[in-house]
């Protein structure tokens, strides 16, 4: 968590440590750019979470995400809005429309709504689509202390998926513990993303290696989604330099390898593009999600 | 006996690195008033470490690359694990055991109102977990 966010919302430090569940003394943002270059990330994409309806809160805000990236050119602001307030899609809508963030994240586990819903959830995934933005759905295990990670079970989006095939949809972490059931999501549809950002034992490079290479199979990802995996890292819940590291660990194909570092994160959100060449007009992208 | 204590920041930029502090000591000791005594210097952190040695930038690549050779990154550490207290995962055990092997404190004679050192002797802050936002005591003790 960034310092100066804590100290401008005397509201924020309460929801970060008792929703959010990071206790963890904030740091300055010039340190979260300095994590960025050590770890060779040129853009992040920052996520905001709306638990209004379920926790009387906003762990970090629209606007908060907004003004950070009319900071610094290396960050994209994704919006939230919390799908049990019947505001949800005009919040989305201004979000994007009067904000400039250009995507949805969705933590069902924390804002408590199932992924299912046709009353509630259903409304942001047909914005997302109409504002041609991608949605980031955290799925599988909350490590929130009042998350419920039955609600981020990915098999329930599946229904989603067949129902609006012009979704971008991001699951993040490989859904762990349900990879299988991201994994099968991913396969049968080309507009299902998964994101590297798994997190439950060891280092990175130890959870990416059990889950990506012992039990997926590192052909698996080659043969069939060259460009359907994403970088992610969890931060805060891991650092950047260390996912980077573990991703890098792998063994992964040079082309693909470089297609989950950024290439597959532009085809996904164009709006990166810009960003990126602010930040680094040479260089390879390389990006990273971060909440 | 008179005692000062001050707290300090400052902001690594690195995974590890060595930061020159030798003059804030200096000019610690020379505020603090005190002419005979010692001066402590301590990290507030356990990822990173307090050392002396010559201030050479050769040395100080060097030194780095020694704790990273008997501190590999890849080891089945028992330290990789969620924590509790933080709400994130530990995954930093090298920069601890880094720390672990050089301290988090150094100390020096206060002599006429002077710190005493060796010619070449250098205070580094060492960051061993960067980068990130820091914080040293400096503790000024004596006469």
């Amino acid at each position: 968590m960034i310092t100066e966010l804590i100290e401008a919302d005397p509201t924020l430090a309460h929801s970060v440590r008792e929703v959010f569940g990071l206790l963890f003394p904030p740091q300055p943002l010039q340190t979260f750019l300095l994590e960025l270059d050590a770890a060779g990330v040129d853009c992040a994409v920052l996520l905001p979470l709306d638990c209004t309806s379920a926790h009387g809160c906003r762990v970090v805000t629209n606007e908060q995400v907004a003004a950070l990236v009319s900071q610094h050119p290396r960050f994209i602001g994704f919006a939230s809005a919390d799908p049990n307030l019947p505001d949800a899609v005009p919040t989305l809508r201004a979000a994007v429309r009067d904000l400039g963030l250009c995507g949805l994240h969705l933590d069902p586990a924390l804002q408590r709504f199932q992924l299912n819903s046709r009353d509630r959830a259903y409304p942001l995934y047909e914005a997302a689509c109409d504002l041609d933005i991608p949605v980031l759905v955290d799925c599988g295990m909350s490590w929130a202390p009042l998350g419920q990670t039955a609600l981020a079970h990915p098999l329930a989006l599946e229904q989603v998926i067949q129902d609006l095939p012009g979704l971008r949809l991001i699951i993040a972490g490989f859904a762990w513990p349900w990879f299988n059931e991201a994994l099968l999501l991913a396969l049968k549809h080309q507009n299902v993303y998964l994101d590297t950002s798994i997190v439950y034992s060891g280092t990175p490079a130890d959870a990416l290696r059990h889950v990506l290479a012992s039990q997926i199979g590192l052909s698996v990802l080659e043969r069939n989604l060259p460009q359907q995996v994403l970088f992610g890292s969890d931060y805060p819940r891991a650092d950047i330099r260390r996912s980077v590291r573990g991703l890098r660990s792998l063994g992964l194909s040079p082309a693909l390898e470089a297609a989950v570092l950024g290439g597959n994160a532009l085809a996904v959100l164009p709006a990166l593009r810009p960003a990126l060449s602010a930040a680094n007009p040479l260089a390879e992208p390389h990006i990273e999600a971060a909440q | 006996m008179k005692s000062v204590i001050e707290r300090l920041t400052l902001q690594s930029r690195c995974e590890t690195e060595l930061i020159n502090i030798t003059d804030t000591v200096r000019q610690f000791v020379a505020r603090s008033g005190v002419q005979n005594g010692v001066v402590f210097v301590m990290s507030m952190h356990t990822t990173t470490g307090i050392t002396v040695n010559e201030g050479l930038p050769d040395l100080e690549a060097d030194i780095a690359a020694m704790l990273e050779r008997l501190v590999p990154e890849n080891q089945p550490y028992r330290h990789a694990r969620w924590l509790h207290s933080d709400g994130q995962m530990a995954i930093n055990a090298p920069s601890h055991l880094r720390g672990a092997l050089l301290g988090f404190q150094v100390y020096f004679p206060i002599e006429n109102g002077e710190m005493v050192t060796g010619a070449r002797q250098t205070v580094y802050f060492v960051e061993l977990d960067g980068p990130q936002h820091r914080h040293y005591v400096l503790q000024a003790l004596g006469q």
